[in-house]
């Protein structure tokens, strides 16, 4: 058989078995080992063991269990909820007021938190509710809580990002802080919509009695309070790292202790919230450390084969694609994967194939792979809302009071995934959106 | 089922559990130690370069010893296009087959690890650092943590045919 044949082969199989069912981990696993005792016989069989110790070497990879911890304590905290009750008072008089107040809340705890789980929590428990009560159009909130809770892998921390960055060796506060333009430029892109939409149906978004909003100055002021928890947990963790006081690793260990004081402050801690939460990260950071190792095996064999100069030569020599196209092949190939993918599953099964294939590119400027981690994670932010696998849908269908049905939930992320997608073309037409920022501080 | 397939359900679900139990909060000790080096470095100036290193050897130790458990618990990610729309019985009759696939990589990897431990036992290896620690323990848990992931994807197998029966184990 030829490498090729074998290539197909263990691409094929996987999928099928992907498609029974079984464990994602266990379904990679198997076809890796196959694979490599295939090729190499028995002097292959230590290969996907070995890949525990590369993925011990990458230490980065410490801060995964520890942000999502932090996630986790930060739903539970109840910061959220005070957090909510001052965007509602100081936003409620424009269009639209508390569904863009809820965009705004979004980021605040995406800049805290590296998944988009914690997001999609406060925002399906607190804000979905809220909303609801007060006659916001069903649909369009629900969309607003998918598409925003979903920056939390753009803006840094990011989860994905740390691992792209393991793949594809690159640092991770540089691909960290390319992400922070693009993101704030999605959310902006979000609230201007949601504000014209409500500007032109005022049907979508009633507005809030004046007898709520009527307060005094001084009680407005004192509600900001509510942000200076918040504020301390970002500066504790993303400022100390910026200004290089704290590692990485360190930076979201600092995290996780600072948002666990921060409940504990605000009387939700109890040896109860402690516990579940330990048990809820530990299933998490399995599922998400196992799949990786797999990943790792399936990556080596596909690397043995030479698989990456056969898919490059197909694309380079043979159909001489330009390495625009080439890229926006990725792109799509990326959202069509996303729909049946889990997204970590999809980063270690086509990273290593597209990776070394972005590095051979030439686009005219330097950093393209941290521009590619970038637009792969906003690729990876419409994979999680997109029907019929997205595991945001699923987890907001789980969450969310149960007047919003699927159907809902499917018809109210269109316009979020186009915006999602302009943002990803702006960044591939001016991949300085992304690069400026991490280029700035590297120089300084 | 005959007691004694009851027998070893029960003892290996049991005894993941204890050590998912401990793996849980080796957490707070990956936050610690990371603390520790963070605070002893920018407050009273002393660098502890283990620290991270201690981290990393905990991790490994935190999601080897958390397998089983996870396994247990079915927290894995499964792409459930079909799975989900099957019934529980479809589901169990599935996974009576494809579960070898996950006991196949178990034990290509358990071999991997005994294989790597005993070269670490004949070399003496120590991980190149300047803590330069023995690489002996990590390894000896990692075959003990694979092991009883390999026993507990039996006990499942168990379940899955149990279910099929009609006498399902709990």
């Amino acid at each position: 058989m030829t490498y090729e044949a074998i290539a197909i082969l263990m691409f094929a199989s996987m999928m099928v078995l992907l498609m029974t069912g079984q464990r994602v981990f266990g379904a990679i696993g198997f076809v890796a080992s196959a694979g490599v005792l295939l090729l190499y016989g028995n002097g292959g069989i230590e290969v996907p063991f070995s890949q525990a110790f590369k993925l011990f070497n990458w230490f980065p990879m410490l801060t995964l269990p520890l942000f999502i911890f932090m996630g986790y304590i930060l739903s539970e905290s109840g910061i959220a909820e005070d957090l909510y009750r001052m965007l509602h008072v100081w936003c409620g008089r424009v269009r639209g007021g508390l569904a863009i107040g809820t965009i705004f809340l979004m980021v605040i705890i995406s800049a805290m938190n590296g998944l988009s789980v914690a997001g999609m929590a406060i925002g399906a428990t607190i804000a979905l509710p809220e909303m609801l009560r007060r006659g916001y159009d069903k649909i369009l909130i629900t969309g607003v809580v998918q598409g925003g809770s979903s920056l939390g892998i753009l803006v840094p921390p990011s989860v994905v990002m740390v691992l792209y960055g393991m793949i594809a060796r690159q640092p991770v506060s540089q691909l960290w802080l390319a992400g922070v333009l693009p993101g704030l430029l999605m959310a902006v892109m979000f609230v201007v919509y949601v504000w014209a939409r409500c500007k032109a149906n005022p049907d979508l978004a009633p507005t809030v009695s004046e007898a709520e909003l009527n307060m005094p100055m001084s009680e407005k002021l004192k509600l900001l309070r509510a942000g200076i928890l918040p504020f301390l947990i970002f500066f504790l963790m993303t400022g100390l790292f910026v200004m290089g006081f704290t590692s990485l690793v360190e930076s979201s260990a600092v995290g996780a202790s600072a948002a666990t004081l921060a409940a504990l402050v605000k009387r939700r801690l109890t040896w109860r919230v402690l516990h579940e939460t330990a048990k809820k990260t530990l299933n998490i950071s399995c599922m998400f450390l196992w799949l990786i190792l797999a990943a790792l095996a399936f990556g080596a064999v596909f690397d043995g084969l030479g698989a990456v100069r056969a898919i490059e030569s197909l694309f380079i020599t043979r159909w001489e694609l330009s390495p625009w196209t080439i890229i926006i092949m990725m792109q799509v190939s990326f959202i069509v994967m996303g729909m049946f993918l889990d997204d970590t599953a999809m980063l270690v099964i086509v990273a290593p194939l597209y990776v070394p294939l972005v590095k051979l590119l030439d686009l005219g400027f330097d950093g393209t792979l941290i521009w590619f981690g970038v637009l792969y994670t906003m690729t990876c932010q419409i994979a999680y809302i997109t029907p019929p696998f997205g595991y945001n849908l699923f987890l907001m269908r789980s969450l969310a009071p149960s007047e919003i049905r699927l159907v809902d939930i499917y018809k109210s992320i269109w316009p979020f995934v186009l915006m999602m997608a302009a943002t990803i073309a702006l960044v591939m037409l001016f991949p300085g959106l992304a690069l400026w920022l991490p280029q700035a501080v590297s120089v300084r | 089922m005959p007691n004694a397939i009851r027998t070893y359900v029960r003892v290996i679900d049991r005894l993941s559990g204890y050590v998912g139990l401990v793996a849980m909060y080796l957490i707070f000790l990956m936050i610690g130690v990371l603390l520790l080096d963070a605070v002893t470095r920018n407050v009273i100036d002393i660098p502890l370069h283990w620290c991270i290193e201690f981290a990393q050897f905990t991790l490994a130790a935190y999601y080897f010893m958390g397998g089983a458990a996870t396994l247990q618990n079915d927290s894995h990610v499964r792409m459930d296009l079909f799975y989900e729309g099957l019934s529980d019985k479809g589901k169990a009759r599935m996974d009576v087959i494809t579960i070898g696939c996950l006991i196949f990589y178990l034990v290509v990897l358990l071999i991997g690890s005994i294989s790597s431990l005993e070269y670490a036992i004949d070399t003496g290896e120590r991980r190149f650092s300047m803590w330069n620690p023995s690489m002996i323990p990590i390894k000896s848990l990692m075959v003990v943590c694979i092991a009883l992931m390999l026993l507990q994807s039996i006990s499942i197998l168990f379940k899955n045919i149990a279910q099929l029966r009609g006498e399902p184990i709990t």
